[in-house]
């Protein structure tokens, strides 16, 4: 018989009834929800149906002749790369590799004086609230302020993301560093590194997993972004996103350009997914090959046992 | 005549006077272990606990007066709980003794080497940057630490690394050796720290008799080489009398050391 944690079931209901409470209180009319679906339904088959891919394709002037979206001629031999889709993402993914490089660069110092078991509670606690201060303004209103002091361009939009970068990585990785064995850290101690050493030749190799996974994650994050950022006139593909949804409305061209932001954050998440794998102990491990599922069992014991002895 | 002895002698010597007479005032000239002192008096090697009573909420040993000398091997004996690792980490300064003071005027930069029970490597870094750890402690605390090692340091590494026979595993993450050659990067890292004190606290847990025997070998023969003072907690009675020369036993919140009639 499956045993029952009743603390652990009472606890559940117990939080569910809680949500419950507060979203009442926060709803006023629930008549809202009537028709939902239905409009839901009519927005997508209407307006977002099918995505319209002529993003993808260069603008086609009236003599003829093909160009970019910033009015250059196309002189590549595929269109792709003159298209608004290839050339606003290109832009998008340059500001989020700057952003999250420097970002990086900068949280890591910060996150080592707010571990706690790196550095003392003085000196956590103004590193966290530093933290905390930068990444609780959204990037949209960094973004907006900068727009505000240098105008609009990819600027104000790398600025923006560096800041919350800063915050945001920050914060991950100093929960990372504080998550580092005890072991290495009460050994480099004990030797008498200095908290440079222990953060360079302890922290950081320990927790490089992480460390790996969340830049990867800002990374992929601040290109999510990049498509928000656009509404403040940071440039990228956020920029482009941002014509279509407003009048004329264009939401076919829109959507098209959101499933593009999508592939792209598949593709980096692939790609973190091998990066990480020179870190992880899963990398040291060789697994069976995906398609072996489909061989009988004694074929694929016999084909795993050649791949373990290469 | 000084001059006549070598290393181990003297400090044989001198831990007769330091017993006999208290506190000795013996003074080797050029001593071969540490670069950079051309002086140093054996006396102040030593350690002293006095009155040290240590736990962490409660007091798990109390009233510890003891000196450790030199060139002493000490095995720290007990059950499991009863503050064996409680007293090695107050030794190496990583918690505050509950009272009672412990007296050292080793650096606080590579004077003590420390092997935690779980061997502190550094499991995502080769073997050889956790062995270079260890040279680090011998520079200046300045440089940058990024900055690379001289020559004659990664000369030394090199040569840890030789001498416990793990140099072909050099570039190899910690994490994929086995045990027996986890606790010999562990070993490695802390002869190349050369620390006056070597604390180890199970570094050979529960290895098999070959992996033991040559490890136990090789460890002694390197804390003879650099004239340490080797402290371990062990579990197995017959391999502490066969490494140790002083046995500390912590019974019913006390410590007691085995043949010392003066307790």
């Amino acid at each position: 018989m499956i045993p029952i944690n009743k603390k652990l079931i009472f606890s559940g209901i117990l939080l569910i009834l809680i949500a419950w409470v507060f979203i009442d209180d926060l709803v006023d009319d629930w008549g809202q929800v009537e028709g939902a679906p239905e409009k839901l339904q009519t927005f997508f088959t209407e307006d977002l149906l099918p995505p319209d891919w002529s993003v993808l394709e260069a603008e086609e002037w009236s003599d003829g002749s093909l160009h970019k979206p910033n009015g250059d001629i196309c002189d590549e031999n595929f269109e792709l790369f003159c298209s608004k889709a290839w050339t606003g993402m290109v832009v998008t993914i340059k500001m989020a590799f700057v952003a999250t490089l420097v970002g990086f660069f900068f949280s890591i110092p910060l996150a080592s004086l707010a571990a706690t078991n790196m550095a003392p509670l003085p000196i956590a606690i103004p590193a966290r609230v530093v933290l905390a201060g930068l990444r609780s303004l959204p990037s949209i209103i960094w973004a907006l302020l900068f727009a505000i002091a240098l105008g609009f361009g990819p600027l104000p939009g790398i600025l923006a993301m560096t800041l919350y970068t800063i915050g945001y990585l920050g914060k991950l990785q100093y929960e990372a560093m504080e998550g580092v064995h005890n072991a290495p850290l009460e050994s480099g101690m004990a030797m008498g590194l200095t908290h440079s050493e222990q953060l360079f030749h302890v922290v950081i190799p320990e927790s490089s997993n992480h460390l790996l996974s969340q830049l990867l994650f800002m990374f992929e994050y601040n290109v999510r972004h990049g498509a928000v950022l656009g509404l403040v006139g940071a440039g990228g593909i956020g920029m482009y996103i941002d014509n279509y949804i407003n009048p004329p409305f264009d939401y076919n061209k829109a959507f098209a350009l959101l499933i593009v932001v999508f592939v792209v954050v598949v593709i980096i998440d692939l790609i973190s997914m091998m990066i990480r794998s020179f870190v992880t102990e899963e990398g040291d491990v060789k697994r069976p090959k995906w398609w072996s599922v489909i061989l009988p069992p004694s074929m694929a014991v016999e084909m795993y046992s050649e791949s373990e002895e290469e | 005549m000084l001059k006549l002895l070598n290393r181990n002698d003297l400090l044989a010597l001198n831990r007769i006077i330091l017993r006999s007479h208290g506190v000795g005032c013996l003074v080797v000239e050029n001593p071969p272990s540490r670069g950079g002192d051309n002086v140093q008096k054996l006396d102040s090697e030593s350690i002293t606990l006095r009155g040290l009573t240590v736990g962490y909420d409660e007091a798990l040993v109390l009233d510890i007066n003891k000196t450790i000398y030199p060139g002493d091997t000490i095995a720290i004996l007990g059950a499991s709980g009863i503050g064996k690792t409680t007293l090695m980490r107050t030794i190496a300064g990583l918690i505050r003794p509950l009272s009672g003071e412990i007296f050292h005027d080793y650096p606080r930069r590579g004077g003590i080497g420390y092997i935690p029970q779980r061997l502190g490597l550094v499991r995502h870094s080769s073997v050889r940057s956790n062995i270079t750890l260890g040279a680090r402690t011998r520079r200046s605390k300045w440089y940058p630490s990024w900055y690379p090692l001289d020559s004659s340091l990664k000369e030394d590494v090199d040569n840890a690394m030789k001498a416990l026979k793990i140099e072909d595993i050099a570039d190899e993450p910690v994490r994929i050796l086995s045990g027996g050659q986890q606790r010999r990067v562990a070993i490695a890292r802390t002869l190349v720290q050369r620390p006056r004190i070597i604390l180890a606290d199970e570094f050979l847990g529960e290895l098999d008799k070959d992996n033991v025997k040559s490890i136990i070998t090789a460890t002694k023969k390197i804390v003879d080489e650099i004239g340490a003072t080797l402290v371990l907690i062990e579990h197995h009675e017959e391999r502490a009398i066969e490494i140790a020369d002083r046995i500390w036993r912590i019974v019913d919140k006390k410590l007691i050391e085995e043949g010392d009639s003066n307790q």
